[in-house]
């Protein structure tokens, strides 16, 4: 029987017969996964409350890595405050675009919003290239995390350990804030019904701006946890815009735990799904994308649009 | 699409009253000069306009002045395509130079094909280019992916390894690549197998399931032709699961022991990788090199250079030695003079092989090591395995 599969595809052959392997790529999936959930779940929250599909968030991710290279190599700076510093310096930005662009759109037609976020891609890409050049750069993993760590059943990189270990914290976080402060609940109100909310008196402004802010600097610190395997390079940002979208549309756009549970099953469909389909790596995510849209047009943890417009 | 009309009737009217004349070599450049391929590109187009200039500067060719016409090719075959044919229709090009990337390479040349005018490729390496696509109009000063296979198996006979795995970029070049290298493995290391075949996307961000596939495989060499970020990569997620220190070597392709890897990577380049490059900003084993690696650098500002300059120097000069040997422009006429013609370049004498109309481009192979003087790995000791099968 094993030898029939093996014919078929060794890679399936191992994992059946090696768990060790088996564990490693249950690995590589979570990583993997949990780094593009921070980065998701920005875009995600974005689109939740603003109702905005920021094509733009990429671009953040990509300036986040950027950032973190700036600092953490050229000004020598620890890893950690690198990554504060990334996310910090996303923010910034955000406020900036919310407060001068994107605040003329939110009662315009989806395309000017593609327009505009698009533009954005350009214009940023660009700028990007005027301040850190055409060159890729490479960020060093930080000194503790750079080897691996015996978990037993295997030894596995500690840097992407770390990434299966705070995703869950920032879901936790974003889940907490959501749902147990005050500003979550307006948030939650304003993505209900934003006339009925600046009516009680509620600043509605300032939610916006301040959900856009935090979206970014999540793009912005994804990208810079990101760096130390994924070198900042112009156009760095291009796949993983796509990835992102898969994983918000198959988790449903605007929900929290289904960027989570999109951003792992991306995880485990990619990872393996090259193991047992060397040469068909890219399809797997998109049947993951095309069956659930056909199942469940609103993604899994999505709620249907109620009525028309 | 008013503005594209009236800017194509002002083009028009501009080439009519610049009069594209006789008097004008119109040289067309296709490189990727924005997006992920600007890394290359940039450089490229330095080296390109840098020979432009020289051979203005000294009088022209035969009295006339060179004039590039440059357009991006944003890495995408596609775009490449439509540029050439602008550029042949248009611009009225007497040439194209440059091409980055298999796939815009094979595009751009069948364009070429068509339109019944010269292509020099620079920088492509696909095997097809001058194999199973050739046609009278194509020319490479490139290396190809044969050359770089056979030179790939020769160190991998060396490095006294076994059982390879491969791992290539899922695209023309690696495919050719891998396919060079096995062929090479044939001639020169028949006892050696290869266990592992990985073909990761171009561009791909993740690459723990190929690395975790390697280290299950048993090697004891790794072949690759993972080239630029995608190397860089590859690299920083291999280098904790300490993949580069259990194997005697990893053999690579794609240029990965040049300046602008190795200078980028500094410290986190990894261990016992033997890899190859067109140029060495710090090697001037070849006459005349130290000249133009410090007017490169005059024009960088800065004392290391890329390797990308040489390449898209090199394609300026065949074509302009052509238009002297031949006297014109005329297409037909600079095919037979670029047939079997010889040149010294900054790096080592070329011949254009008449039948493929291939140059004999080796390369320089070696050790990536920590040497004095250096801030980053250098290659040492340098050889340079010419361009031959045997």
């Amino acid at each position: 029987m094993i030898d029939l599969i093996r014919d078929l595809s060794p890679g399936l052959a191992t994992l059946l017969t090696n768990p060790q392997f088996a564990f490693i790529q249950l690995m590589n999936s979570i990583s993997q996964g949990m780094n593009l959930f921070i980065i998701a779940a920005g875009l995600s929250l974005i689109f939740g409350v603003l109702k905005v599909i920021n094509f733009a968030h990429g671009v953040f991710y990509m300036f986040g890595a950027y950032v973190m290279y700036s600092v953490s190599q050229e000004f020598g700076a620890p890893f950690w405050l690198g990554a504060l510093a990334a996310a910090g310096a996303l923010g910034l930005i955000a406020l900036l675009i919310e407060r001068t662009l994107f605040r003329q759109i939110y009662e315009a037609e989806h395309l000017m919003q593609l327009l505009l976020t698009f533009a954005i891609v350009l214009i940023m890409g660009d700028v990007a290239k005027i301040i850190w050049g055409t060159d890729q750069y490479s960020v060093s993993y930080p000194a503790s995390m750079s080897g691996a760590t015996d978990l037993g059943v295997t030894f596995y990189p500690t840097y992407r350990l770390m990434l299966c270990l705070i995703g869950p914290v920032i879901l936790i976080l974003l889940y907490w804030f959501a749902e147990r402060t005050r500003w979550g609940r307006m948030t939650r109100a304003a993505t209900q019904d934003r006339e009925m909310l600046a009516a009680l008196g509620v600043n509605v402004p300032v939610i916006y701006t301040s959900v856009f802010v935090i979206g970014s600097m999540l793009a912005g610190f994804g990208g810079a946890l990101a760096s130390p395997f994924s070198s900042p390079v112009p156009g760095m940002d291009a796949t993983l815009i796509v990835d992102c979208f898969v994983i918000v549309i198959v988790g449903g756009l605007g929900s929290l735990w289904g960027s989570f549970v999109g951003a792992l099953l991306y995880g485990l469909v990619f990872n393996f799904g090259s193991v047992i389909f060397p040469n068909a790596q890219d399809i797997f995510a998109f049947m993951l994308l095309l069956i659930v849209l056909l199942i469940r047009p609103w993604g899994l943890f999505g709620k249907p649009e109620a009525g028309g417009h | 699409m008013k503005r594209i009309i009236f800017s194509a009737v002002a083009s028009t009217a501009l080439l009519a009253a610049s009069g594209v004349s006789a008097q004008e070599i119109r040289v067309g450049a296709l490189y990727p000069t924005s997006g992920g391929g600007a890394i290359y590109g940039g450089p490229a187009m330095e080296g390109h306009n840098m020979a432009v200039e020289e051979i203005n500067a000294a009088g022209g060719i035969n009295g006339r002045m060179l004039v590039t016409v440059a357009r991006d090719t944003k890495l995408n075959p596609a775009t490449a395509a439509s540029a050439a044919k602008e550029m042949i229709t248009k611009d009225k090009v007497d040439v194209i130079i440059g091409g980055l990337s298999s796939a815009v390479g094979l595009a751009v040349s069948e364009v070429a094909r068509q339109e019944g005018v010269i292509y020099i490729a620079t920088i492509p390496k696909t095997i097809q280019l001058t194999t199973t696509k050739l046609h009278p109009y194509v020319f490479r000063t490139a290396s190809h992916t044969d050359f770089e296979g056979d030179a790939m198996a020769q160190l991998v006979k060396q490095s006294g390894g076994t059982k390879v795995c491969d791992i290539q970029p899922d695209y023309a070049y690696g495919h050719d690549l891998a396919a060079g290298l096995k062929a090479g493995l044939a001639r020169h290391a028949p006892e050696v197998k290869v266990v592992a075949d990985l073909r990761p996307k171009l561009g791909a961000t993740d690459y723990n399931v190929f690395i975790t596939q390697i280290m299950g495989a048993g090697c004891d060499v790794v072949t690759s032709g993972l080239w630029g970020s995608n190397f860089v990569n590859f690299a920083q997620q291999a280098s904790p699961f300490g993949l580069f220190n259990q194997i005697k070597a990893y053999i690579s392709g794609g240029e990965v022991a040049s300046h602008e890897i190795a200078g980028k990577m500094g410290d986190d380049y990894p261990p016992n990788v033997i890899s190859n490059t067109y140029e060495l900003w710090y090697d001037h084993s070849v006459p005349g090199h130290q000249e133009f690696q410090e007017k490169v650098a005059a024009r960088s500002g800065t004392k290391e250079t890329a390797m990308w300059p040489v390449l898209a120097y090199i394609g300026v000069q065949f074509y302009a030695e052509a238009v002297r040997k031949s006297g014109g422009t005329n297409s037909d006429a600079n095919v037979k003079a670029l047939e079997g013609m010889t040149l010294m370049t900054p790096v080592g004498e070329r011949t254009i092989n008449p039948a493929d109309h291939q140059a004999n481009t080796g390369q320089f192979w070696g050790p990536m090591v920590k040497r004095e003087g250096f801030a980053y790995k250098v290659m040492h000791p340098v050889t340079y395995i010419p361009a031959e099968i045997k």
